[in-house]
């Protein structure tokens, strides 16, 4: 028996097929307009071909995300919440904080050793630290949002930047390269003031660890890197950071077939350990995180790994 | 709908239609606009008014909207806006008996605006412990007597008044009766509905207010909804109706409101006034019971306080959680609420927060939110249950 999670966020869409012990048989992420019908449906489409399911064979399909009452054909839903909560629990078990930051919203999520939401936190409706806010950062320094990264690692992070709005942020930044900024020191000290708004998140819920980022901005190594600092602890992150809602989805899903409550779920397939962000600089080879090309910084306070699944 | 109750959610939600529309049925009367939340409305009842506590609407804040500070609160800077536009006209009088800031910044715009509609003034004292505070009280209610009869260009007659208060003291018993059987889950109305029975009391005429409740209970009330329902208690809000809308979202994600600490809920019709004393008396009493039966934020009193309040309501009621609605820029809601934060951290009751504006509620972030604490709640409930 298989079942399917389905996150449909702002502006991806995310689907997992897990098989009856809960290891993840085929996943997908799909880059798409706002809350696209046309992206989940190419992301379930596609996680079907991958696993070779049929989609008459899935025991139920469980949506979650900003869009979930659009997923067709959902047999229920779930908020991204508690789907994230579920699915982080699974990938890392022993994680008390989640820090998932997508394309329009952040959220903190203290979760208990069952994967079950203790308490939360998430923006209002300012875009402020969201995947929407790098882009807007990239477009007002003329780099390319991958190249984002580089630019903030390399940079001193000491300027003061006060708007944290993704619309007033823009007209700040191009007052500081008025001034003469560095770009890169820019960059960097956004990084630095969005990690801060981060924390006004987490400070609702309350500090505690381990902690494990999820979401689109968890790719973004600077994104991570400043989080790390500013929190001063270190922040793990997934091999595949925007999938774990849907995980949790679909893992929620085999417990209402099974009418099993306190199941922790099954980590991801393969153990992986971040290798890179290493201050020697060396590359990750294995992960997403690591493929990138980068600067050698300090992450004293940081390294990423995936957890796979601890249980004896 | 039932007949009665589709009366009052008319009424609840146009206002001002009703008062225009009782002005032209009661010629030469007058309608006295209050603000909330302490004004004792029987005495302008015995005076010959009609009180209506004035509502906050749901027009888009235009004319008024520079007129108050951004950080004025919703309900305030939306009073401003109704001056503003003339809609405030259809009343002949105000009356004011509280010291909130903002309240008053709403009630100079008033006055600047309709110059030639008298506006009166109380101030009760928020310190409630003292020991000169029952003198004071029982001083300003001799002041406001005098004021409502100025206004009125008469004396109150008191044994008009004592029917005034056994009719007001009737209709929140009516209420009351309807609230306590929600909360012991023997009947079934939405947020929405309880809102409109309590809004349609602070503008109708008692009198009509109570035959319509009276045929309500005889009609009766279907009973109680879904008990597998997340059960929640309702907090905050202490001078405007919370949207509807909002309402209907918390029902809509799996909840279940089963009793609330809203003005336009118990709050307001918590406490009678006492008939077996001198009825200014009585009403110097009633403000004083008031606070103790439903403490508020803005008063401060040693033997009572809003977090034991809501620790014990939501024993009584079972809730399984507690969503706090906080009109954006209250200030003694925003002081207060961390010692309610702190009190349902204590006894590990999971609540959720919701700032509410005038305009332009992120509903499906709000959704989201509320799903959450839902499933929070109900998954808790679930795993509690298999252990």
């Amino acid at each position: 028996m298989h079942t399917m999670g389905v996150d449909l966020g702002s502006t991806t869409a995310k689907a997992v097929i897990v098989d009856g012990t809960g290891a993840i048989v085929a996943h997908r992420v799909v880059q798409m307009g706002a809350v696209s019908r046309r992206g989940v449906t190419a992301a379930i489409e596609d996680v079907l071909r991958e696993s070779g399911v049929e989609r008459g064979d899935l025991g139920v399909v469980i949506a979650t995300g900003y869009g979930r009452r659009l997923v067709p054909d959902a047999t229920r839903t779930f908020t991204e919440i508690t789907c994230h909560a579920r699915g982080v629990a699974a990938m890392s078990p022993g994680t008390s904080l989640v820090i998932d930051i997508g394309g329009q919203d952040s959220k903190a999520i203290r979760i208990d050793s069952l994967g079950l939401v203790d308490d939360f936190a998430m923006n209002d409706r300012c875009a402020s630290g969201t995947g929407r806010f790098f882009d807007v950062l990239a477009r007002a320094l003329e780099c390319r949002l991958e190249d984002l990264d580089d630019l903030a690692l390399a940079g001193s992070d000491d300027l003061e930047v006060s708007s944290m709005c993704a619309t007033f942020a823009e007209t700040e930044i191009i007052s500081l390269l008025a001034e003469g900024s560095v770009p890169a020191d820019i960059a960097a000290s956004v990084h630095r003031a969005v990690a801060a708004r981060t924390l006004g998140l987490v400070a609702q819920v309350g500090r505690a660890n381990p902690v494990v980022m999820t979401g689109g901005v968890a790719h973004s190594r600077a994104a991570v890197h400043f989080l790390a600092k500013a929190l001063g602890t270190e922040v793990s992150v997934p091999r595949e950071p925007q999938i774990t809602g849907a995980y949790g989805a679909a893992l929620l899903g085999l417990e209402s077939l099974q009418g099993e409550t306190t199941v922790i779920g099954h980590a991801v397939e393969r153990e992986h350990r971040h290798t890179g962000q290493l201050a020697n600089g060396h590359d990750c080879t294995t992960c997403s995180l690591g493929q990138a090309k980068y600067q050698p910084i300090d992450v004293e306070l940081w390294t990423a790994s995936v957890a796979a699944d601890r249980r004896p | 709908m039932n007949a009665p109750l589709h009366r009052l959610a008319e009424v609840a939600a146009d206002p001002d239609a009703y008062v225009v529309a009782w002005k032209q049925s009661h010629p030469g009367r007058k309608v006295a606009g209050v603000l909330p939340m302490n004004f004792p409305e029987e005495l302008l009842h015995a005076a010959g008014f009609l009180p209506v506590v004035i509502q906050e609407n749901r027009d888009p804040d235009s004319d008024g909207r520079v007129i108050l500070a951004e950080f004025y609160c919703g309900y305030t800077r939306n009073l401003a806006d109704q001056a503003a536009k003339g809609k405030l006209d259809i009343y002949d009088t105000y009356f004011v008996a509280d010291h909130c800031v903002q309240l008053l910044g709403a009630a100079d715009v008033m006055r600047f605006k309709a110059p030639g509609t008298p506006i009166y003034f109380g101030q009760f004292i928020a310190s409630m412990s003292e020991e000169s505070t029952a003198r004071k009280v029982r001083n300003e209610m001799e002041h406001i007597v005098g004021e409502v009869e100025r206004g009125a260009g008469t004396p109150i007659d008191r044994e008009r008044l004592a029917e005034s208060i056994r009719l007001y003291n009737t209709d929140r018993r009516l209420l009351r009766m309807i609230f306590d059987a929600r909360r012991e889950g023997r009947i079934h109305l939405s947020g929405a509905q309880m809102q409109d029975l309590v809004k349609s009391s602070m503008v109708m005429d008692k009198a009509e207010h109570v035959a319509l409740l009276e045929q309500l209970l005889t009609e009766g009330i279907a009973a109680g909804g879904s008990q597998a329902r997340v059960k929640l208690h309702l907090s905050g809000h202490f001078c405007h109706a919370p949207k509807q809308e909002l309402l209907d979202l918390i029902e809509d994600c799996g909840a279940m409101i089963v009793d609330d600490d809203l003005y336009h809920g118990r709050r307001y019709i918590t406490t009678d006034v006492r008939e077996d004393l001198d009825p200014i008396e009585a009403l110097s009493t009633w403000y004083f019971d008031r606070n103790v039966n439903v403490p508020c934020p803005t008063r401060v009193q040693h033997d009572a306080d809003w977090d034991t309040y809501l620790s014990n309501a939501v024993s009584e009621s079972g809730a399984d959680g507690v969503i706090v609605l906080m009109a954006k820029f209250c200030e003694p809601h925003m002081l207060l609420y961390p010692e309610l934060r702190k009190m349902m951290d204590e006894r590990d009751t999971p609540y959720l927060l919701i700032e509410t504006e005038h305009e332009g509620l992120p509903m499906e972030t709000i959704r989201t939110r509320i799903e959450a604490l839902v499933e929070r709640i109900s998954r808790k409930a679930t795993v509690a249950a298999a252990l």
